[in-house]
């Protein structure tokens, strides 16, 4: 009984600021570098706008979790939901949820398995992640036929393999590689380092050791780009002269690249994407018809632009 | 294989080649592996899998970490704990102590007041989380009388939390040189040797040791025969804790970044080369160098699937029956052993 009081008494708290908006985001994770900035930027757009307040869940990359999550948000009356999908084939069950509901849902970054058939206030804001791993292999394609090769060996290494993008940005590899333009690529090696620097610096000096020879490093991101560098480097190689490509535009990607070792980023606009959700909430509360799919477009970073990118994410 | 391993027939051996070392099982069990790989080397790739000083030295480096954190969860398993806050504890000091360790030529720094400190001060401050992790789940464990698996569970939680919580979620980079140098090359190596031998030594040869031992034998006898075991198993946290601190350290200085999810299932790796090394979860038994052979089978096996082109779905499923397997083949032989 006690329980019941106290709830009514905080949605009656909760509905009182009737005009003020409300929106509940439940992130993936934390503890993930892209995400955070994502994350911040959704929060520091949010302060910038009144009467708007978010209230932002870590699911720690459990599904059941985040669905835990959304509805907890239904139950305590948000006006909107975003939500960063722990995974992306687990997103009919919660756009049934607050279909059923009533409440805006807005998925960001990572796009859900049935973006074809969102209800109509629901929309996904991110970018076509199809562009990522193929600007980066496009330029790392470019940058081996600079170097005069006619035949071009190259090494890829993947993220989590249980992850959307990381399946994605390889598939964008061989992708490119079937074009005619970029056919004298062969992938000889091609292994999760599950995002990692340090996994990725073991799996190189492991390629090195096995005597892997190689002309371009592609990776899935900029982490293990520069796990590569940093297991290159101690086994004395000069780095300056390697082909390497990541996807993210991290800040230490950006490093790498001012020094002279990273040749290819692509920049996610994270913090665009955490803006655009929230716009896109704010805009199905208020009833607004929007796209069913936002997208950001990725951008191309190689030391001629990266300057424009160090103060980006 | 203990008749083959061995010229005198088990009967006529005298009792004492019961108490043959566990250390020697395990070591057949890493030489068998690595001749596995290295006859599969030379029938798929038409190369030695261990004639190869680059890839020797990455097999012991890629596991170095780990295993300084294995040779403080051994301890506490011997005690007849388990430690599982050991990857969440190597997160959060790698986030702290490498905040302590930037260069002022970063804009960003955590600290912008705080750069460029020489390199004993992270390094502190590293060991100092660590130590108090440790603190707390010994202080838990010896004085509320929770199960030391709840204690760390808690304790891994709530270290991942701060890891997260410390920059919110941002990574922290570009490290001083001194502070690179402790990661830098077959440094993190060198340091897990000092610490293995170290606390082998310690474990074999002082009173520590012995009540380490006696505490996971048998907890009440130690009690009466007048082994302060409150008091000793908060010390075996605390050491535990410190070396999870250490690790952090070195891993944060080996990437020259620390980064909130770093160590995640570190504990879980660091327990199964304890077990495979020979330390029993039921206490009382296991040694350092035992689980560092066990460290050296998982740095075999992380290399020889590189190596042998092991497709990367498959390298999980493959890791995890090792481990099982190893395990299963130690308890028979076991059991074996005392029948006779």
């Amino acid at each position: 009984m006690r329980k019941l009081l106290l709830g009514a008494a905080l949605s009656a708290l909760m509905t009182g600021s009737a005009f003020a908006q409300n929106i509940g985001v439940s992130m993936a994770l934390f503890d993930d570098n892209f995400l955070t900035v994502l994350r911040n930027g959704m929060v520091d757009y949010a302060k910038t706008l009144d009467g708007v307040t978010l209230q932002v869940e870590d699911a720690q990359n459990d599904v059941a979790k985040q669905q835990s999550q959304v509805q907890n948000f239904i139950a305590s009356g948000v006006d909107a939901i975003v939500v960063n999908p722990v995974d992306t084939d687990a997103t009919v069950a919660l756009s049934k949820i607050a279909a059923d509901a009533g409440i805006p849902l807005v998925y960001v970054n990572r796009e859900p398995v049935n973006a074809a058939e969102l209800p109509a206030n629901q929309s996904f804001v991110g970018s076509d992640e199809k562009e990522s791993g193929t600007l980066e292999t496009q330029e790392v394609c470019r940058l081996l036929k600079e170097a005069g090769k006619t035949e071009a060996n190259i090494v890829v290494m993947m993220g989590e393999l249980s992850n959307q993008a990381a399946r994605q940005r390889t598939q964008d590899v061989h992708d490119v590689i079937a074009t005619p333009e970029c056919s004298f690529m062969k992938i000889v090696e091609e292994q999760t380092a599950n995002w990692q620097r340090t996994q990725a610096s073991d799996l190189m000096t492991n390629w090195l050791s096995a005597g892997v020879q190689f002309d371009a490093i592609v990776s899935n991101n900029d982490e293990m780009a520069i796990g590569a560098i940093q297991a290159l480097k101690a086994a004395g190689k000069d780095t300056s002269k390697e082909i390497i490509g990541g996807v993210d535009a991290t800040q230490d990607a950006l490093a790498a690249m001012k020094a002279g070792d990273l040749k290819v980023t692509v920049f996610q606009d994270a913090a665009g994407q955490g803006q655009g959700a929230v716009d896109t909430a704010l805009k199905i509360a208020k009833g607004e018809k929007v796209d069913s799919k936002v997208y950001i477009p990725f951008k191309l970073v190689t030391p001629a632009n990266v300057d424009e990118y160090l103060s980006k994410n | 294989m203990t008749e083959a391993a061995n010229p005198t027939k088990a009967s006529d051996a005298p009792p004492i080649r019961r108490n043959r070392p566990a250390e020697i099982n395990v070591l057949i069990g890493l030489i068998v592996i690595a001749l596995i790989f290295e006859v599969l080397g030379w029938l798929v790739q038409g190369q030695s899998f261990l004639a190869n000083v680059e890839r020797l030295r990455i097999m012991i480096l890629q596991v170095s970490v780990v295993g300084i954190i294995a040779i403080g969860v051994t301890q506490v398993i011997i005690t007849g704990g388990i430690d599982l806050s050991s990857g969440s504890v190597v997160g959060a000091t790698a986030m702290i102590a490498m905040s302590f360790a930037q260069v002022s030529t970063y804009p960003r720094a955590v600290f912008p007041a705080l750069t460029d400190l020489p390199v004993i001060v992270p390094i502190a401050v590293g060991l100092g989380c660590g130590l108090l992790a440790g603190l707390v789940n010994g202080l838990l464990i010896a004085h509320t009388k929770i199960p030391s698996f709840i204690a760390t569970l808690g304790m891994m939680v709530t270290a991942r939390g701060i890891a997260k919580w410390y920059t919110k979620g941002q990574p922290v980079s570009f490290p001083t040189d001194g502070y690179a140098a402790i990661g830098a090359g077959m440094t993190p190596v060198l340091i897990f040797i000092a610490v293995a031998i170290l606390f082998q030594l310690i474990l074999r040869y002082t009173i520590y040791g012995r009540h380490t031992y006696a505490i996971g034998s048998n907890e009440q006898a130690s009690r009466v025969s007048g082994i302060n075991v409150e008091r000793h198993l908060i010390l075996v946290y605390v050491v535990a804790g410190l070396l999870a601190g250490l690790a952090g350290v070195v891993l944060s200085a080996r990437g020259l970044t620390a980064q909130s999810g770093m160590g995640v299932m570190y504990e879980l790796d660091a327990i199964a080369m304890a077990v495979i090394g020979g330390t029993s979860l039921a206490g009382g038994r296991g040694s350092i160098a035992g689980t560092t052979l066990g460290m050296l089978i998982f740095g075999v096996i992380i290399s020889g699937f590189t190596f042998l082109r092991i497709d990367a779905y498959y390298q999980e499923m493959l890791k995890g029956l090792i481990i099982v397997g190893a395990v299963v083949l130690d308890v028979y032989r076991q059991r074996y052993r005392g029948r006779n």
